[in-house]
């Protein structure tokens, strides 16, 4: 009877244990299954393939058949795919380091389930994985490339970031340059006429002294000789140098003040 | 779905073949992808060909190479010369050359250096290009400038550097110039917050943002 009586807490125990043992077993498998079905955070890393396949074209062509031995890989080829490897991880790294910290934030504020969050988990744990194969492939194609690798990949994703950059500056030229061309082609028909002097009216309202004014004259001679085609100066001078002495004549200063500015701003004009 | 250790431990074999006499490796598929990401290493294999180091491995990023530096700089000098003559056409072509040359850089050369230069550059030719009047071209440059290199940067130790608030003039002077007021109060706006009202350039900023803002106010 005691012997009953000490049997009941022990199977009691017993099977509190063992369900409580099985239900997280079963748990767990569960949770890494589903962690398995999970699908890869990023696409097939295409340059890690073609790697690996580089070096194992090299062993099939070794094993298969020794005839063929003219298929063995370069190591300057392998370097290469190693290298443009490298920069694949780097751009991943980057995609990882800038998303988690946003993905954290709103997994805190509930908008995203939770899977996302560990297939980016996973995905950084891989990359992990992934960067030291790397450094320890490079270090046996070359000594101490491991070290540089990766600073050398850096750079050039950087590089390329800023190259997309300016191209895409560069692209919106052509469409810009057409509208503005279409524009001035508009104003100039409007302003046909009226628009050949800009440079000479604000000489004409200023107009403080003839010294000062010959010399206003010769810079708006300079500036419309330059701004005119400047390949032949000596063709461009004529139109130029008219179109100081116009503008002197009609501030209605004295006929020899005129006279005298033309003649400064011609002796400019030949020092230049 | 592959597992964690599997997605290591495997890849997906793909059909490359390398010739044998010029090392090109090549492909059977139509993936567009993987024929871009070949390409991509056949031309990486013929930059690092040429390279003088050890087993032809990309050098670390310092220090530089001087040979392109110099040559770039030297362009650069006799494109400021240009300037000074007046000879604008000349020096957009020089620093076209110049421009080109540092865009050739190698990618694994330090991209800090490339951005200062390239900012300097397209600075200078947007300058350049109001010089002889082209205005679209020059806003252009001033944004490719820009691009490279935006607000006062922080040296490494702490040291400030020069923003690029001429670039900003620039781009300013040929907004007004092509009549775009409303553009150029924005981009005037953008530059004084990012480069602040210190200094000449600053102070240049400030007072294209009332004309431009005059002007608004004139034609609303």
């Amino acid at each position: 009877m005691e012997y009953l009586s000490l049997l009941i807490p022990i199977a009691y125990l017993g099977i509190l244990i063992g369900s409580m043992a099985t239900f997280s077993h079963l748990y767990r498998q569960r949770q890494v299954n589903s962690k398995l079905r999970l699908a890869p955070y990023f696409g097939p890393h295409t340059t890690r393939n073609i790697y690996l396949s580089l070096l194992h074209l090299q062993d099939q062509a070794d094993s298969s058949s020794s005839s063929t031995g003219t298929t063995k890989v370069p190591d300057s080829v392998l370097r290469a795919a190693l290298l443009a490897r490298a920069v694949e991880d780097i751009q991943r790294i980057m995609e990882v380091r800038t998303r988690k910290p946003a993905l954290t934030q709103l997994l805190q504020r509930g908008v995203v389930g939770d899977e996302i969050f560990q297939r980016l988990t996973r995905a950084e744990q891989e990359m992990e994985i992934e960067l030291k194969d790397v450094v320890a492939e490079a270090n046996a194609l070359a000594p101490n490339w491991g070290q540089t690798i990766f600073q050398s990949a850096n750079e050039m994703v950087q590089n390329k970031v800023l190259r997309d950059k300016l191209d895409a500056v560069k692209a919106t030229l052509p469409v810009e340059k057409a509208a503005w061309d279409a524009q001035r082609e508009k104003s100039r028909r409007e302003l046909l006429g009226v628009d050949s002097d800009p440079v000479a009216v604000p000489v004409a309202q200023s107009a403080p002294g003839q010294l000062s004014l010959a010399e206003q004259a010769a810079r708006a001679a300079a500036m419309s000789a330059v701004t005119s085609s400047d390949d032949d100066g000596v063709i461009v001078e004529s139109p130029g140098s008219g179109q100081p002495t116009a503008s002197t004549a009609r501030t209605g200063g004295t006929g020899a003040g005129a006279g005298a500015g033309g003649g400064k701003h011609k002796k400019k004009k030949g020092k230049r | 779905m592959a597992s964690t250790d599997d997605a290591l431990e495997t890849y997906t074999h793909l059909p490359l073949h390398i010739d044998p006499q010029t090392k090109q490796v090549s492909i059977l598929s139509s993936d567009k992808a993987l024929q871009d990401a070949v390409a991509k290493i056949n031309h990486l294999h013929s930059a690092l060909k040429s390279l003088e180091t050890p087993n032809n491995v990309p050098p670390p990023p310092l220090p530089v190479n001087p040979k392109r530096s110099g040559n770039i700089q030297k362009l650069r000098e006799s494109a400021t010369a240009s300037v000074r003559k007046g000879q604008y056409a000349d020096a957009i072509r020089l620093l076209g050359v110049a421009i080109d040359m540092a865009a050739a850089r190698p990618g694994w050369e330090p991209m800090g250096l490339a951005r200062e230069e390239l900012a300097l550059m397209y600075q200078s030719r947007a300058a350049a290009n109001t010089g002889v009047q082209n205005w679209v071209e020059g806003l252009k440059d001033a944004e490719c400038s820009l691009e490279c290199k935006r607000g006062p940067s922080n040296g490494p130790n702490g040291e400030k550097g020069p923003g690029n608030a001429r670039a900003y003039l620039v781009g300013g002077k040929c907004l007004m110039e092509m009549g775009r007021w409303a553009d150029a109060v924005q981009w005037l706006e953008g530059a004084i917050e990012t480069e602040g009202k210190d200094g000449d350039d600053g102070r240049e900023l400030v007072r294209q943002l009332t004309e431009a803002r005059n002007h608004v106010e004139g034609k609303a």
